[in-house]
């Protein structure tokens, strides 16, 4: 029964799911304190070409995990400088990040020695619990069949929920996303709450990226993460910035091109381009009903200060 | 104490900044990428010579960069249009395919032996039609319950990507060619295939300078531009004015949505001469709203800039044949992006040493100089 | 209460911005326990004092001492740790966060309980204590403006605050509010707070207040014991000897005709869902200037934008010139024949960025000369702009330069420029002379009143001299009401000052000119 299609799905959702939830956590985080980083893009290809270099060095996944990270964040730190400290356009920054991604990992990729375009995947990803657990029916494959980048996955959206809602620092970070001119009269520094929150925010890309790399494609080509950092903005969007139903929606996104694979077993035949649209359809109508409806965009709307920049004197 | 920089806004913000900046930021990005080349164990200035000569030495290598840089004046021009109006226009991408979607349609639809002129202008209209049209889905909530364009817009890039790719990968459909074993668009007649100028440089090169003359002559020199301009620059003070913010709002993005499409009628018939979904994604709309923003939004300004960053994208072929990496090209545009942009801290302020005690102050919010006055 | 030593003491304090003063060797002392009324027009010091005593500015020179110490503010938080907190007009509350969390933003570990429960008790018993009721649970955007005030007093409290300022606490509550609010900074004060009060109205200092300081163009223009002063004293502290006004312009001969501008019973609902004019009526006729007087604030800007069409009344008729304008949009509005000075003028009477031609011609641009069928004339627009100039007397205009970069008195012309040079039967003026020097601003006055001889001209000024100066009737504005008119040859101006602080009014007029609260919106 663990090899019939639909349990075999969801478990490879799951997995797919990781890289989309990773940097849409991250995006969570960055908007939060007010940052709009549209480079997702750009840094989830820093952080997949990195990261599958650290993986193959090292062989350890944990280690591509954390090196793929730490070069998102060193493409994040770039729009932080920019959008916080030079207070450029944000939107512009970020698009900027996504062509510096793409051109900085594409040679990162080829112009080693020798280049990672014909390297194979070092990296042996091994799942977290014995046997005698995955191989419990149905729950097995789905709950204990994965390795432990999955599990980060929700204990991060878990540490995210609480760090946000029922810690001082939370509190300080959104209280800089809401209104930084508030938040800097009650003595929060801007500035340093932006900085380290667009470096989470690009750890989550690079790190998602790394994983895309390491432990779902397992090689590295140009351009490989093909639109899942754009998938995390509209991501970012659909669950209104809170994390837990960033973790649903990753599941779903993650699951859209095996329930395409299933949906066409089962007969039904609805075209994969039409499922891959979903995610954008569904943000782009979110957008416009939360804008046409005041009330709840109270409780749906986007961080108030969301990609505004602060400046003291322009108060 | 330390010393603390003092930052102030730039009083007068003459030719000498407006252009010195970019042009300081572009030597600065130059500078960083032979550093990065002399690392990878390059050398740079042989580098940069073979880049020079692949694409701006000689009649054959310019004509090259200007076959490249027809698409990015169009999608520049497009993303400038709405920046004048401070309207973001992020949907450059899907506006770009739904130009090439209706514009191949035209070409397909219409009898092959259609008059070359007439079919053009066919496909130009329907194209631009169809690229304004998707513009509007984000216009239109834009224009009536202020939903934010940039997410709007971005987001319709991505529906309008899967839409071409259906047409072609993903569906038997008009435009699929069935004879091909890899799936690709039917290849348009050749009555509608804008007539080459020389090797890969066709007509659209002169349709996307007339389109930037035209732009800068309607924002500039009509009463049209005169409330883009004035709406741009203060909301408040055009309603004042008694101009509505809502109508512009709808047709400077119709208006950018039809240049990008125009983008997308050119790249098919005169460089894909079909509706091939993988050569039309090449970050052409996106590109063109880091046109708009180094070039100030001044259309006329675009035209330079375009050619430019395509003068480096050429230059990656012939890069090869010293040794060095296609990949290369990508690294020095995606440098130029970030060192203009963040040249435009350096536009609009200065920057000094200050002494610690006058900085701690800071200067105080606007309200209180009025009252001190 | 008196007899203590003072808590604050303030000694020859200066503070200077881009080389103008703001406030000029000010000796201020607060006593413990006492609530201090500290009184001047719009621009006397007031903010700049209150922000140097809040940590926000620091001076120049001069020194500040608390309980016999020399202190130094390097921030608000040190302020704070000091205990001295300043609520601010304009709230610096998070919306979208709880009371208890506004309340504990921004505090340092040590001073904060551990959860937010243990926060919320915390508020709950402060409020209890001085009457400052809230629920520290309810989103700060779910409360009235009255109910926000109280929170940013109790995170003061919570702070530790033994000297509270309050920055005009009552210009946006309601009657019953600001009842409340008093009697809550009566219970600080009996428990041995101090308060410093700052505002406009004469009538809440003197019922509430131990000692009156007074700022009049950043000097400190006197402080008195409140019990043996009088309003009409602390008013004619505020704006002046009342004989120094004079009426330059006055003619005799002057024919007035028929209306040009009517307002009836017009009233408008403010930004803060309070009616920030109510039920304004009176006529402005050709061949009048009718000036309008007010502290800032009082619904001024409301009734200007709703004469201009930028508003629309919820209840009430305009006519300019004899066609009804209510609600009709700016564009109508000045077909009419309506010509407007905003009081705003960057950030409305001007598009900043642009440069004088194009801000000359922006209400003009398309008609002819300036365009035909859409396409502009660059050489009728720079014909237009040189005539103006000239006419006008606009200087420091460079070729393409941004006009943000001309000083205020050549803004001022421009912009009187372009609206004289439409077809109009009224000019609206909102503060037109506000920041020019003495001949810009005699040179806009003086076109002002060259209006008078064929038209009709409104004028809103808080300068009560320059009111009195150019207007042949004078309106008094407070709380969004018309309180007191005036006839240029029977001017009262100890009276118009206190009609002005809204003491007058309750010994005028029969209904209290109290707004009524209608909390909408919230």
């Amino acid at each position: 029964m663990n090899d019939s299609v639909v349990i075999l799905s969801i478990a490879s959702a799951i997995v797919a799911s990781t890289p989309i939830l990773f940097a849409a956590l991250g995006e969570i985080i960055t908007n939060r304190s007010g940052v709009m980083n549209l480079g997702i893009e750009g840094m989830m290809l820093m952080g997949a070409v990195i990261g599958f270099w650290a993986g193959n060095t090292t062989g350890s996944l944990i280690v591509a995990i954390i090196i793929g990270g730490l070069g998102g964040v060193a493409l994040a730190l770039i729009h932080a400088v920019l959008a916080v400290t030079l207070r450029v356009d944000q939107t512009v920054s970020g698009l900027s990040l996504v062509i510096v991604g793409s051109g900085f990992s594409s040679f990162i990729g080829t112009s080693g020695e020798p280049s990672l375009l014909s390297a194979r995947n070092g990296v042996d990803v091994t799942p977290l619990f014995p046997s005698a657990l995955r191989d419990l029916p149905a729950i097995g494959p789905i709950l204990f069949g994965h390795d432990l980048v999955v599990y980060l996955g929700v204990i991060a959206v878990i540490t995210a929920t609480y760090v946000l809602n029922r810690t001082a620092v939370g509190l300080a970070l959104r209280a800089v996303g809401e209104d930084p001119a508030s938040a800097d009269a009650a003595g929060i520094s801007v500035t340093k709450m932006r900085y380290i929150a667009t470096a989470i925010g690009g750890f989550g890309a690079g790190a998602g990226g790394a994983y895309l790399t390491v432990a779902i494609v397992g090689t590295w080509q140009n351009g490989l993460t093909a639109g899942i950092g754009w998938i995390a903005v509209a991501l970012v969007i659909l669950a209104g910035w809170r994390p837990w139903l960033a973790l649903i929606g990753a599941l779903a996104f993650g699951g859209l091109n095996g329930l395409g694979f299933t949906l066409q077993l089962a007969q039904v035949n609805v075209p994969s381009d039409f499922l891959k649209m979903m995610p954008f359809i569904a943000a782009y109508l979110v957008v416009i009903a939360v804008s046409a409806s005041p009330n709840r965009a109270r409780r749906l709307a986007a961080p108030a200060a969301l990609a505004q920049p602060y400046s003291r004197e322009a108060r | 104490m330390r010393n603390r920089l003092r930052v102030m806004p730039r009083g007068v913000t003459g030719p000498e900044v407006r252009f010195g900046v970019p042009l300081g930021a572009l030597a600065f990005a130059l500078l960083l990428g032979a550093i990065i080349l002399a690392f990878a164990g390059n050398d740079p200035i042989e580098a940069y010579r073979t880049m020079f000569d692949s694409s701006l030495n000689g009649w054959k290598a310019q004509s090259r960069t200007l076959a490249l840089a027809t698409p990015l004046i169009l999608t520049g021009l497009a993303a400038a249009v709405a920046f004048q109006m401070r309207v973001y226009n992020i949907g450059g991408e899907g506006q770009l395919y739904l130009g090439a979607i209706g514009a191949s349609w035209v070409g397909l639809a219409l009898p092959a032996s259609t008059p070359t002129p007439l079919m053009l202008s066919a496909m130009l209209i329907v194209g631009a039609l169809a690229g304004a049209c998707w513009a509007l889905l984000a216009a239109i909530p834009k224009a009536y319950f202020n939903a934010d364009e940039i997410i709007t817009t971005l987001m319709l890039n991505f529906i309008a990507l899967s839409l071409m790719n259906w047409l072609i990968f993903g569906s038997r459909s008009f435009w699929r060619d069935p004879r091909r074993p890899v799936p690709g668009g039917k290849r348009l007649p050749e009555s509608a295939i804008m007539p080459s100028i020389s090797g890969r440089l066709h007509i659209g090169i002169i349709i996307a300078i007339v389109a930037a003359i035209f732009l800068w002559w309607l924002l500039r020199k009509t009463s049209w531009g005169f409330q883009i301009r004035t709406i741009g620059d203060s909301p408040r003070a055009a309603r004042y004015a008694g101009m509505s913010v809502r109508r512009k709002t709808m047709a400077v993005l119709a208006l950018s949505g039809a240049l990008a499409a125009i983008a997308g009628v050119s790249e098919v018939s005169g460089v894909t001469k079909g509706l091939e979904p993988i050569a039309l994604t090449s970050n052409i709309g996106f590109t063109g709203i880091i046109v708009a923003v180094v070039a100030r939004s001044n259309p006329l300004g675009v035209v330079p800039v375009s050619i430019f960053l395509a003068a480096i994208a050429t230059s990656g072929s012939r890069l090869q044949s010293i040794g060095i990496d296609v990949e290369v090209v990508f690294l020095l545009q995606g440098l130029i992006f970030l060192t203009v942009t963040a040249g435009e801290f350096f536009v609009t302020n200065t920057v000094s040493l200050a002494h610690p005690d006058t900085s701690a102050t800071g200067s105080p919010p606007t309200s209180e100089i009025k009252a001190a006055i | 209460m008196a007899g203590e030593a003072p808590h604050l003491k303030v000694r020859n304090l200066t503070k200077s911005f881009y080389g103008v003063p703001a406030i000029d060797s000010v000796d201020f002392d607060l006593r413990g326990g006492e609530i201090h009324g500290l009184l001047g027009e719009n621009g006397a010091g007031k903010s700049t004092l209150c922000s140097v005593l809040s940590g926000l500015y620091r001076p120049d020179s001069g020194t500040v001492s608390l309980d016999g110490e020399a202190v130094q503010f390097r921030s608000p938080q040190d302020a704070s740790r000091h205990g001295v907190g300043m609520v601010y007009q304009h709230f610096r509350l998070v919306d979208s966060f709880t009371v208890a969390q506004n309340i504990v933003l921004g505090m340092h570990k040590k001073q904060r309980p551990r959860s937010m429960r243990q926060v919320e008790s915390m508020v709950a018993d402060l409020a209890e204590e001085f009457g400052l009721h809230v629920d520290p649970t309810a989103s700060i955007w779910q409360l009235s403006v009255g109910e926000q005030q109280r929170v940013e007093i109790l995170k003061q409290l919570f702070r530790g605050a033994r000297i509270l300022i309050l920055d005009e606490p009552t210009a946006v509550l309601a009657a019953q509010e600001t009842d409340r609010l008093f009697e809550a900074i009566s219970t600080m004060v009996a428990k041995g707070h101090s308060v410093v009060l700052v505002s406009h109205k004469m009538a809440e200092t003197m019922a509430y207040t131990d000692r009156i300081t007074v700022l009049r163009r950043g000097v400190n223009a006197g402080s008195v014991t409140t019990a043996s002063t009088t309003p009409a004293e602390v008013a004619r502290m505020m704006f002046g000897d009342s004989n120094a006004a004079e009426r330059t312009n006055y003619d005799a001969a002057q024919q007035v005709g028929e209306p040009m501008l009517s307002l009836s019973g017009v009233s408008v609902q403010g930004d803060h869902g309070l009616l920030a004019v109510d039920d304004a009526t009176f006529t402005v006729r050709r061949g009048q200037i009718v000036g309008v007087a007010g502290v800032a604030g009082n619904g001024q800007r409301e009734l200007q934008e709703v004469i201009a069409g930028l508003r629309s009344p919820v209840s009430g008729t305009i006519e300019i010139a004899g066609t009804n304008c209510t609600s009709a949009g700016p564009k109508q509005t000045a077909q009419a024949g309506l010509a407007y000075v905003p009081e705003d003028r960057l950030g409305v009477g001007l598009a900043p960025g642009l440069p004088l031609e194009h801000n000359i011609v922006l209400k003009s641009y398309d008609r002819s000369p300036h365009s035909r069928r859409g396409v502009l004339s660059d050489s009728a627009i720079e014909k237009t702009m040189n005539e103006l100039v000239e006419k006008f007397d606009v200087r420091g205009n460079r070729s393409g330069m941004r006009v943000s970069l001309m000083s205020g008195g050549n803004l001022q012309k421009a912009i009187l420029a372009r609206e004289l040079n439409e077809d109009h039967q009224v000019l609206l003026a909102a503060a037109p002379t506000r920041g020019l020097d003495m001949a810009a601003a005699e040179a806009v006055r003086s076109h002002i009143i060259n209006e008078r001889a064929t038209r009709g001209v409104l004028v809103f000024s808080e300068d009560l001299d320059e009111i009195v100066k150019v207007s042949d009737v004078v309106l008094v504005m407070f709380k969004g009401r018309i309180v007191g008119s005036f006839a240029s040859d029977e001017l009262d101006l100890d009276e118009i000052g206190l009609l002005m602080t809204g003491s007058g009014a309750e010994i005028a007029s029969t209904d209290t000119p109290t707004a009524t609260s209608t909390r909408a919106g919230s």
